[in-house]
């Protein structure tokens, strides 16, 4: 009783104003936004709130920790909910300063001769975090996987992995621990690791309390609701958006020279701006830009001795004093070619030598936005994105607004620096919509990534308690479906009442001509696909042949609705085979330019052929300055284009060629070939065009076409009959007859919606996982890893200690003795293919001995991937086999063999960030088999493993990191 | 047939002479070829690898028995399964022990194992749910958890680094026992099964096969919801230790057990030691057989232990097994 910081939460209406005083105080006036928090409490069903008589009880004692500044509002609101002694879930940004709510809660602990436990996602932070914890609180132990310091301590920091499986081992620290705090809780999205923030929440003691302490999420309430529901106690969630260093986010366009405010330290958009650094980007089609895949660094990175865009950017920067600076990128290439291109610079020029610890430091993080999205400490002033597509496991994507946010909130140092400075980086790549998306979005949904594991589901058979259900009922996954129900009800029940509103005369009948024309439709695309098979078309698509192209409609969701087509008409100039590009470019290609359209919806049957054709077009641009171009009739105005489009746009070939001009570069050359177009369509005007027969011209240049001629015989017979019914139809005549059917499309999208929103109804009413969990215990059964009445047996008890690879896999390994015969170096290297999951293009194939050993961990995963797909759980075999690579296989061996680490960087290709992270895997992978063959016995083994371990653990591997 | 101590008659003894033959010809063939004792050589495969697991060595670069007992192969490993072992603890495995000795911080168990097993006061989920605080006074209560002699439930945690065991009490249902019997039977008799605690809901009786061979057999406690949402997370710790000792003194009030529940605990106790005799696998299903034959043939308690009994018992087991074996042949 009596600080201050408690007067303060007696009193609620100083409460809010008292801080923000304090904070304008600070620093600058201009900030006028509200630094307040939104609290709210999610009760358990049932839950009759206690009396307050103990927590007056309390209030007699000394606060347990007081802070030499003045709290946030959204601090001392969390504070309070741990004095009544009740969870809490704090939302705010990095840096805003959750921290100070976990060392109140290890203070309160201490004070009540409690346990706690601080868990966070990477061993990095963890470590930070212990060296911090330790310092203020001296009764500090320290658990990851590498290092255990003091496992008694009152104050336990971990990784949650370690968590988690300490619960499942029941270790005596479950029964003593009042307090968990698990930092960064937002983790628990990730695809991979998510399931770990579930299992280790769910387990928890029921008597404890916790402290989460996330990133803004916007749906705070809905975990803290789950929370609440799984361990039957109050949760409460205090949310900010308060940034204790306002942001200032600028664009850097790619070849301009500036940077463009876009948001200010208000959180302001500014509009004008942000058009005019689009506007400033430097068209990629006057530079000489080729079009190849991935060279897109080629403009960031520039040429020797050219000055390329992120020097001239980091320049600038120090120019204006924004230093020190982190830059991202997600490419560890470019990563790897920034760190060498600073460390020259840095010999010739000084002022860059706060940069090389920054830059240095970034090929070894594997993934470096993971490490620094997190609360790790490592501030700075400005924050740098130079690219923004992100390698998701399987693609590219943009950076999402979340992963924006989170990361752009390393900027700005607390009480150093007035503002913090965000700049990113754009190419025309950029959509202006996803840029200012992500400068402007919201922070990501906290959604579940639950997912089953065999590990899991062994350790919890194996416990006498555990049941696998149990944890699937209890998930967040199941929680957050559970919730989607009344929402999807909702949504189902509004759009039947829309279907049903909808109201469409002779009904029946224009049912019966909507059907047609689908069907007449669908034999149409049947015949020009067989026609316009690369395999026959291909010799017809000389230069200057005439061909008529489907319009881009204006709306290109619209169907239309009338037999014929929208056509018109160009010339070919050239075709082409495509490499798989998606993205808006224009190239200059000899004597002309063509334009490729981002072309989302392309089919994969045309991802072979593109035909450029000469035809007229409007090009719009729109207000951001993005360039749409359209198809159009050649009478309606527009400009001629070359445009290449894919087979499947083409509507059918004329017999007429044109002769046309070698140089199509000048627009006079351009706009004369399509007069001459016009003229001879003028011409046929009355018979129609003469189209090439495909049975007459075609055939006799390739006689495969008789093998479909007669599929295409009976097709070219129904169209004739249905184009019969059509005329015939008593509705056809009707005047509104493509509204009626606009209409009755859209009912019928409607219904196919309902549809399958119902589907996802039914299959979230039923328990989550459940067929996977069956089919999964068949799997176990089925290779003996567990007795039919859910008994692990000794296989099971192996697999069981493997969390660090594929556990059935190289538990099948094991027990087949593939390691036991080997040599312990080739052991090893064997092992590495376990834990080494990357992709390498062109990797040399390890020697004879170890890529037969390799050839036999095949065969047992396939194997086990047979068992699992005939156990009916979903797998691509193929998939899981070539899921381990054999690429550093050479590199390990050396290693093992006793290499220096530059002589294995020399065998391999990959980066030593990644080395160095799969060597540290695999020693856990070693560690954990160590445990497999102490349970079945086999001494031999055990050694044998001892000695691998031995062997790897050395030197910079094994040196202790901040960024591992 | 190894030596049954039983005083049996001339009839009864050939009775139980032909159920026990008729058990042995139902028992697998296998298993009888792959018996071996000790020094006995293992056929291996040494073409591929082998691992050798428990019960095994190599001499002279063959594989040799340690232990008598079945070979037993999963894929290339190859371990022998000691017929009449002493208890060997797995991680998990469920075990009632009694208390030896009370230790600094921890109570020593007598579990039947090689050495006598650790249970930690920190392993110990105390028993009205109280969370923990590490106090020097917890200590010094310890002996108001556990004494010497007491009947304690709990479950192998492992082997720590020096070698020891030891054990964990995770939940309420864990923790001390009162009020019944606790027999010992040969451990090998007890297979690891899902389940070890039953609730014979029937007699009122609790039933806990430990895998160490001690089974309990005792009066039904109710175990007590530990999802109690008024926790005593700011009690002090005088006040809950005195509650506790108050708790005690209510129950002591009410310890006294009905005639009938305890005729029903001696009725399954009698049941485990025939069954123990006559070296039958001890599993709920069997016993609750036993159970049953005895009541319907209106056996007395005392008289369960004679050997006509026990001899009906061998012959019905004989004929279960025989008429199931058939079922499935």
């Amino acid at each position: 009783m009596g600080s201050v910081k408690r007067k303060s939460v007696e009193d609620p209406s100083e409460e809010f104003t008292s801080p923000l005083k304090q904070q304008r105080d600070n620093g600058f006036a201009g900030v006028d936004e509200p630094v307040a928090c939104v609290h709210d409490v999610s009760y358990p069903e049932g839950y009759v709130p206690r009396s307050s008589n103990r927590d007056s009880a309390q209030e007699d004692s000394k606060a347990p920790k007081e802070f030499p500044f003045a709290l946030d509002p959204f601090q001392l609101e969390a504070i309070k909910c741990l004095d009544t002694g009740e969870s809490v879930m704090v939302s705010a940004h990095t840096s805003a300063g959750k921290t100070v709510v976990a060392l109140y809660a290890i203070a309160m602990s201490l004070r009540n001769k409690q346990r706690v436990i601080y868990t966070s996602p990477i061993k990095a932070l963890s470590n930070q975090k212990y060296r911090e914890f330790k310092e203020e609180f001296s009764d500090v132990g320290l658990m990851t996987g590498d290092v255990t310091i003091d496992p008694n301590a009152s104050c336990l920091v971990m990784t949650t992995e370690i968590w988690r499986s300490m619960q499942y081992k029941g270790s005596e620290v479950i029964r003593e621990v009042a307090w968990i705090i698990f930092d960064e809780v937002h983790y628990m999205r990730d695809r991979e690791r998510g399931v770990v923030w579930e299992e280790s929440i769910v387990m928890a003691p029921k008597k404890s309390r916790f402290v989460f302490l996330s990133a803004t999420v916007p749906n705070a309430k809905e975990f803290a609701d789950w929370v609440a529901k799984v361990h039957r106690q109050p949760c409460h969630i205090v949310y900010t958006d308060y940034r204790p260093t306002p942001l200032q986010h600028y664009l850097f366009p790619s070849g301009g020279d500036g940077l463009y405010l876009v948001v200010d330290e208000r959180g302001k958009f500014r509009e004008d701006s942000f058009q005019k650094a689009l506007n400033a980007l430097v068209p990629a089609s006057e530079g000489d830009r080729k079009r190849e895949n991935g060279k897109w660094q080629k403009g960031l990175v520039g040429k020797a001795g050219e000055e390329s865009d992120i020097f001239k950017m980091v320049k600038m920067i120090i120019q204006r004093q924004y230093d020190p600076v982190i830059l991202f990128s997600f490419s560890k290439r470019e990563c790897e070619f920034l760190a060498m291109q600073y460390y020259l610079v840095s010999d010739i020029d000084t002022s860059y030598s706060h940069n090389i610890q920054v830059s240095n430091m970034l090929p070894l993080l594997k993934r470096g936005i993971e490490t620094f999205s997190i609360g790790l400490n490592m501030p700075a002033k400005t924050v740098v994105f130079t690219n923004v597509r992100k390698f998701d496991g399987d693609k590219f994507r943009w950076l999402s607004s979340g992963e924006y946010i989170q990361m752009s909130g390393r900027a700005g140092r607390r009480g150093i620096d007035e503002r913090g400075v965000c700049i990113l980086m754009v190419d025309e790549k950029l959509e202006p919509s996803t840029a200012k998306m992500m400068v402007k979005g919201s922070a990501d949904c906290l959604n579940s990534a639950f997912h089953l594991s065999y590990n899991m589901l062994l350790n919890q058979m194996r416990s006498e308690e555990g049941d696998p259900e149990n944890l699937l009922r209890n998930s967040f996954y199941q929680f957050q479906s559970d919730r989607a129900i009344p929402d999807l009800e909702k949504q189902a029940k509004h759009l039947e009442e829309e279907r049903d509103s909808m109201l469409i005369e002779e009904e029946d009948s224009l049912e019966n001509y909507y059907c047609l024309l689908q069907q007449f439709k669908s034999l149409k695309k049947d015949v020009r696909d067989i026609v316009l098979s690369p395999r026959y078309c291909l010799p017809f698509f000389q230069p200057g042949r005439l061909v008529s192209i489907q319009c881009t409609g204006d709306d290109d969701n619209a169907p239309y609705f009338s037999i014929e087509d929208r056509v018109t008409w160009g010339v070919i100039i050239n075709f082409e085979r495509v490499k798989g590009l998606s993205e808006d470019i224009i190239v200059l290609n000899g004597s002309y330019i063509v334009y490729y359209p981002d072309d989302a919806n392309k089919k994969p049957e045309d991802a072979n052929y593109t035909v450029d054709v000469l035809t007229r077009c409007s090009v719009r641009r729109d207000q951001v300055g993005r360039k749409t171009v359209k198809i159009v009739p050649l009478k309606e105005p527009g400009e001629p284009i070359v445009l290449s489009v894919p087979i499947s746009q083409i509507d059918s070939l004329s017999s007429v060629r044109l002769v046309i001009s070698k140089d199509l570069l000048p627009l006079e050359a351009r706009e004369n070939t399509l007069k001459k177009v016009s003229e001879v369509l003028s011409r046929f005007a009355k018979e129609g065009m003469p189209l090439l027969d495909p049975e007459e011209d075609m055939k006799t240049i390739s006689g495969h076409f008789q093998v479909q001629s007669s599929s295409y015989r009976k097709a070219v017979r129904r169209i004739e009959a249905l184009e019969n019914l059509f005329e015939k139809h008593e509705i056809a005549k009707s005047p509104l007859i493509e509204q009626k059917l606009k209409v009755l499309h859209k009912k019928k999208e409607l219904t196919a919606k309902i549809k399958s929103i119902k589907r996802a109804m039914r299959s979230s009413t039923v328990l989550a996982f459940k067929d996977e969990l069956k089919a999964r215990k068949r799997v176990l059964r089925r290779l003996g890893y567990a007795s039919s009445d859910d008994v692990v047996e000794l296989k099971g008890k192996v697999a069981c200690e493997i969390s660090s690879a594929d556990e059935l896999t190289l538990t099948e390994l094991m027990f087949n003795g593939v390691l036991k015969e080997i040599e312990v170096e080739e052991m090893i290297s064997l092992l590495s293919c376990l834990v080494w999951q990357e992709k390498l293009q062109d990797a040399q194939k390890p020697r004879d001995e170890l890529e037969l050993l390799f050839t036999q961990l095949q065969d047992t995963a396939r194997r086990v991937a047979k068992v699992q797909l005939e156990c009916k759980v979903q797998i691509d075999v193929e998939n899981f086999v070539s899921s381990f690579r054999p690429d550093i296989m050479e590199a390990v061996y050396a290693w093992a063999k006793g290499s220096k680490f530059y002589e294995i960087m020399e065998i391999s290709q990959v980066f030593e960030g990644s080395l160095i992270r799969a060597i540290r895997r695999l020693e856990e992978v070693l560690q954990q088999l160590i445990q497999a063959a102490k349970s079945i016995g086999e001494t031999e083994l055990e050694a044998k493993l001892e000695d691998a371990v031995s062997k790897i653990k050395r030197d910079i591997v094994f040196a202790a990191s901040l960024y591992l | 047939m190894r030596g049954i101590q039983l005083s049996l008659n001339q009839t009864q003894r050939l009775r139980l002479q032909r159920a026990l033959e008729l058990l042995e010809t139902l028992s697998s063939k296998a298993s009888l070829n792959a018996s071996v004792t000790v020094a006995d050589n293992i056929p291996v495969n040494y073409e591929d690898g082998v691992l050798k697991g428990h019960g095994t060595t190599e001499l002279d670069g063959e594989v040799v028995a340690t232990v008598c007992g079945v070979v037993e192969r999963v894929n290339k490993l190859v371990y022998v399964r000691a017929l009449r072992a002493r208890y060997k603890p797995e991680i998990g495995d469920i075990i009632v022990g009694r208390v030896i000795e009370v230790a600094p911080k921890r109570w020593r168990l007598e579990i039947n194992f090689i050495q006598d097993a650790v249970l930690m006061l920190s392993s110990m989920t105390l028993p009205d749910g109280v969370q923990r605080r590490r106090t020097a006074v917890d200590e010094l209560n310890m002996r108001s958890i556990f004494e010497e002699n007491d009947v304690v439930c709990a479950e192998v945690r492992g082997f720590q680094h020096d070698g020891s065991l030891h054990l964990q009490a995770r939940s309420q249902k864990y923790g001390k026992l009162e009020r019944g019997q606790l027999l010992t039977i040969p451990p090998y008799l007890v297979k690891r099964r899902k389940q070890h605690f039953h609730h014979l809901e029937q007699y009122g009786v609790d039933l806990i096969i430990g895998c160490n061979g001690f089974i309990w057999v005792g009066e039904r406690v109710e175990a007590k919801d530990d999802m109690v949402v008024d926790d005593h997370v700011n009690k002090s710790e005088q006040h809950s230790s005195k509650s506790r000792n108050w708790t005690s003194l209510e129950e002591q009030e009410q310890t006294y057990t009905p005639a009938e529940t305890r005729q029903n605990i001696c009725r399954i106790a009698n049941a485990i030691r025939v069954l123990s005799t006559l070296g039958f696998n001890v599993t709920l299903d069997v016993i609750m057989e036993t159970v049953y034959l005895s009541s319907s043939l209106n056996v007395e308690i005392h008289e369960m232990l004679g050997a006509e009994f026990c001899v009906l018992v061998a012959e019905s087991e004989a004929e279960r097994r025989s008429s199931s074996a058939k079922r499935k042949g």
